[in-house]
């Protein structure tokens, strides 16, 4: 983050002495902004000053290091509130809520979530520890270390914090249990095993006091719980405190975020649906729920992958053959490009019609039929190439190969490379092709 | 030291429009912050949430919804049933019947659902065309003469037909539409300044600026509607100051995930809870980026929408 | 950033029929010129009483509440030597629309009025000058620094409410001074600042019709340096247009086809 001038010239002794070779402090406080002088050239600096001035060009929002080997994730390093701004850099985590109670009935439903969306594996990042009591919270952490799966202990007792730690702490797991009343001791634990520390407090107010207590310890490795008491509450803290990150500069909020939208929503799983998205959104990054089915992992992790994709970055799918509908060697062929959204949308319509088809993808630069085409990377020319490259011909028998309306250009040309194959124009947009499929079949 | 809270002030804000008439119309729009950012500023109006039925009346093969209009026997029934519908605030009316290209039904028959419909109903009513730019203009017009009175939103007008529906709708029968955008927030602009270079005024018209389903190219909508509210409130532009109703089940819906059935996906569980969790998350993040309305179809969808704005007011 | 801002400079007591029209509290000719400044894309109105010793506060006061009430509270910018005259504007102004300007403190005799607008929660349009032109550009970044620290220590928000002036000056005289004053555009820039000024004194006593064409390119130039604002005449059609282009080049207002006609 550039300094403006004016922040610089705030902390100059604002004399005009000229020591630093310009006329005044101001046009010096320009220079530096500019990374042209160094902040050195002023005699009369302040400690402080200079102080203040290498904490100002620290990143808005720290970025953290959680959990330990396949499970390790970053977290925060934001730069921009909006995505159209420049691209999020730390997608969130989704973690369920497990007790000692609940643990055997539900890992076997959070394992059951485990799939694979444009190249990116779907599954339940962290796992949130409740605290009861002592004993049975170390059993806890007994039952769901070692699954793959970051652990975040949620507890707020310091004793039963330590010594699950010395169960779990080479996994790194995130200590969320910093309150204004036992930071100083929660620091203590949280540092000795290297470990990220979460911090929570009644309210804003509270919570940015005690976040500067922590720093003012020495202790910089912070998750800043933004739950607050209710759907409101946790809401406006999750955007206040990235605003106030990003937009103000206030580094003591420039923390990565945990909101826990099951103890806003408790027994509501629409609403936990609801509020996850939200904080997809605006501005979670470890979002908490009672549950995880595949109801609600296919919109969440779908939008996540959406808002945290890079604009300048078109998401593509993997060139191949994809059967739908129950398609075999006898089935028709369709083809379109491996931009995800056309492939999702148009395979959304093949599967609505119900006619099995075989889906051939093939490498087209993640662009759109029109653009792809107009590069030349959607053509008879490729398209015949990626059919011999999977040997087509031989792994499926049928010879109809249906294509965008969009490339009907392409029809002519196609038939001279594939011989044999008769080639079908579909329609120009895909809300046609249902009836389009049913009326060819 | 405290925290310095620093509310985003805008002497901007986004227009009002009203929809309906009597104790029940709804007033769209009219914040000054983003959005439900009631720590800068109080929230003026509620999002308000439209319940979808069709000139088919309703998705019997969703059995939450079958079950809420069980025993709604013709249009007139199924609409008033929408319209109690917990959360609700306006009904829409698909008339997605009328396409030349599907059941192609006459302008006739859907202008006397369409007033069976309105007359029915005590709240407002938005009328949503069949997406055929020919149709749409003749439909649109001859519904917005039977409902003449009624401050009926039209949904949509786009670049290829506004004047056609602007003239008949707006002008001749001074009911309200929508101006429709899918993602391109140069077009959004200019719609809405062509519109008003028709000489109408601000308080007649909302936007639709796109929708998708969570997961389906989200991301531009996303943007889309951050950078229209950025515009119509930092930069003070009149011409996106309207407010934005954004179409939800119509997406949701129909997208794979809450349209293949659970024996051929067996591990995804019930279609219906599927259909729901998309309904409720697409709803969410579009309010999340500033829609003023959304447009809902499953009884759990609305009850969950609607208990979401009330808790972030 | 926000678009740039147009403050229109037709109101002014150098005007015959305004001058008259202000002697009469006559509001017909005022009212005339504020709806075709605004019609032409202006975003302030620049309201200059001259130095009205005598019954400034009273002129003041009618003329803001005139022409705030015809036009839906449009923000204006109080412009005068009088300084009570301008509190008393300020008095009965209308903030719905944004916060009135005074024009014009500089670092000399007029630094006071940085003051006055301190007080009264106002922009200020802060020249950096002191007494004629400034020699170079130290000069011109001492008198802003001058004013800055002024404003500072009466707890005004530099960045937002100090619209640094960096004194436009005319070809016909000191063409070899244009670039410097476009340099320091720049550097008010690079530090946050905002700045406005009189940009068609540059072209002052050049013939009529190359006037547009020497205001229209400075204010692009200027526009890429990083200007803001500047006191205009909106009615220059070439000048206005090239603004809202530079605007959409900028990112400042988002496209649309039509974007000349709004």
């Amino acid at each position: 983050m550039a300094l403006k001038g004016i922040d610089i010239f705030k902390l100059t002794p604002k004399t005009n002495c000229k020591e630093c070779g310009n006329p005044t402090c101001m046009a010096f406080a320009m220079k530096v902004a500019q990374g042209a002088v160094q902040i050195d050239a002023c005699p009369h600096m302040s400690d402080e000053a200079k102080a203040q001035l290498s904490e100002a060009t620290a990143p808005p929002m720290k970025a953290v290091k959680v959990g330990a080997g396949e499970c390790e994730h970053s977290l925060g390093g934001e730069t921009v509130l909006f995505r159209h701004d420049k691209t999020f850099v730390s997608r969130n985590l989704f973690a369920v809520n497990v007790c000692q109670g609940c643990v055997d009935d539900k890992l076997p439903e959070i394992e059951k979530i485990d799939y694979e969306r444009i190249g990116e594996r779907m599954y339940v990042e962290a796992l949130n520890l409740e605290f009861t009591d002592k004993e049975s919270y170390l059993g806890l952490v007994e039952k769901t270390k070692g699954k793959g799966r970051l652990l975040i202990l949620d507890c707020k007792d310091v004793d039963a914090a330590k010594a699950a730690l010395d169960l779990c702490k080479d996994e790194k797991p995130i200590l969320n249990g910093a309150t204004p009343e036992n930071f100083k001791e929660m620091v203590d634990v949280a540092k000795a095993a290297g470990v990220v520390l979460g911090v929570s407090a009644p309210d804003l107010d509270a919570l940015y006091d005690t976040v500067a207590a922590i720093e003012g310890l020495g202790y910089k490795e912070l998750i800043l719980d933004v739950t607050g008491g209710s759907i409101k509450d946790a809401y406006a803290n999750a955007i206040q405190v990235r605003r106030a990150a990003l937009k103000g500069q206030d580094r003591t909020f420039g923390y990565p975020s945990i909101v826990n939208v099951a103890k806003v929503a408790p027994d509501d799983t629409a609403m936990q649906t609801a509020l996850a998205s939200m904080f997809v959104i605006k501005y979670g990054s470890v979002i908490v729920m009672d549950s995880m089915t595949y109801a609600q992992a296919l919109p969440l992790y779908g939008l996540r992958q959406n808002i945290y994709t890079d604009p300048q970055k078109p998401m593509k799918v993997e060139p191949g053959i994809y059967p739908l509908n129950g398609a075999d060697e006898n089935s028709v062929c369709a083809t379109t490009v491996d931009f995800a959204l056309t492939y999702f949308v148009v395979s959304g319509e093949l599967e609505r019609s119900g006619v099995p088809v075989n889906f051939l993808i093939s490498d087209a630069g993640g662009y759109s039929v029109l653009t792809a085409w107009a590069a030349g990377k959607f053509s008879a020319g490729t398209i015949s190439k990626f059919m011999k490259e999977y040997d087509i011909e031989n792994k499926i028998k049928s010879r109809t190969l249906i294509i965008p309306g969009k490339a009907a250009v392409l029809k002519g040309e196609l038939e001279e490379k594939l011989p044999g194959w008769t080639i079908v124009v579909a329609p120009n947009d895909a809300t046609g092709l249902v009836k389009f499929m049913k009326d060819f079949k | 030291m405290a925290f310095k809270r620093t509310p985003q002030k805008f002497s901007a804000s986004i227009n009002e429009v009203v929809i309906g008439t009597g104790d029940k119309a709804v007033t769209l729009g009219g914040a000054n912050t983003f959005p439900l950012y009631t720590f800068d500023g109080e929230a003026k109006n509620k999002v308000a949430i439209g319940v979808e039925i069709t000139d088919e009346g309703f998705d019997a093969s969703v059995p939450g919804i079958a079950e809420y209009y069980a025993g709604c026997e013709g249009i007139g029934a199924i609409a008033k049933k929408a319209s109690e519908m917990p959360g609700a605030d306006f009904v829409v009316l698909s008339l997605e019947g009328a396409d030349p290209n599907g059941a192609n039904k006459s302008v006739e028959d859907c202008v006397a659902i369409a007033k069976e419909v309105a007359d029915a109903i005590d709240c407002p009513l938005a009328v949503v065309g069949c997406k055929n730019v020919e149709k749409d203009t003749q439909l649109f017009e001859k519904v917005a003469e039977a409902l003449a009175g009624k401050n009926v939103l039209f949904v949509s007008a786009r670049e290829e037909d506004y004047k056609g529906i602007v003239a008949a709708a707006v002008m001749a029968y001074k009911q309200k539409i929508s101006a429709e955008s899918a993602v391109d927030i140069n077009l959004a602009k200019q719609l809405n300044v062509l519109i008003s270079q028709m000489g109408i005024s601000p308080e007649n018209y909302v936007m639709n600026v796109g929708s998708a389903a969570a997961g389906y190219g989200y991301e531009y909508v996303a943007s889309t509607l951050d950078r229209v509210r950025a515009a119509a409130l930092e930069q003070n532009d009149a011409m996106l100051q309207m407010p934005i109703i954004t179409p939800v089940a119509s997406e949701a819906w129909a997208v794979k995930e809450a349209v293949v059935s659970e024996e051929d996906f067996p591990e995804w569980g019930p279609r219906e809870e599927r259909g729901v969790e998309m309904e409720v998350s697409t709803a969410a993040s579009v309010i999340a980026g500033g829609a003023d309305a959304v447009i809902l179809r499953h009884p759990k969808s609305v009850d969950t929408i609607a208990r979401l704005i009330a808790a972030l007011m | 950033m926000g678009k740039f801002v147009i403050i229109g400079e037709r109101i002014h007591c150098i005007s015959p029929v305004i001058k008259k029209a202000m002697e009469e509290m006559d509001p017909g000719p005022i009212l005339q010129r504020a709806k075709e400044q605004l019609d032409a894309g202006a975003t302030y109105l620049d309201v200059n009483i001259g130095p009205a010793e005598k019954n400034g506060e009273e002129l003041m006061k009618w003329a803001v509440q005139t022409i705030q009430a015809e036009f839906d509270n449009v923000p204006l910018c109080l412009d005068t030597a009088n300084r009570k005259a301008i509190e008393a504007g300020i008095s009965v102004y209308n903030r719905a629309k944004g916060k009135p300007i005074v024009n014009s403190a500089d670092a000399g005799d007029r630094i006071e009025n940085i003051d006055l607008a301190a007080a009264n929660d106002a922009i200020v349009i802060a020249l950096c000058s002191k007494a004629g032109v400034p020699s170079d550009n130290d000069e011109r970044m001492m008198y802003c620094q001058e004013m800055l620290e002024r404003g500072m220590e009466l707890g005004m928000d530099p960045t937002e409410d100090m619209w640094f002036d960096p004194l436009f000056l005319v070809i016909k005289g000191m063409q070899d001074k244009q670039m410097d004053v476009l340099a320091f555009i720049q550097q008010l820039s690079d530090m946050g600042f905002k700045s406005t000024g009189g940009l068609s004194n540059v072209s002052n006593m050049t013939p009529k019709d190359i006037r547009p064409i020497l205001d229209s390119t400075t204010v692009a130039m200027a526009m890429y340096c990083g200007l803001t604002s500047a006191i205009v005449n909106p009615c220059d059609r070439r000048l206005v247009e090239t603004i809202k282009s530079a605007d959409i080049i900028k990112n400042n207002a988002l496209y649309a086809d039509s974007f000349l006609e709004i």
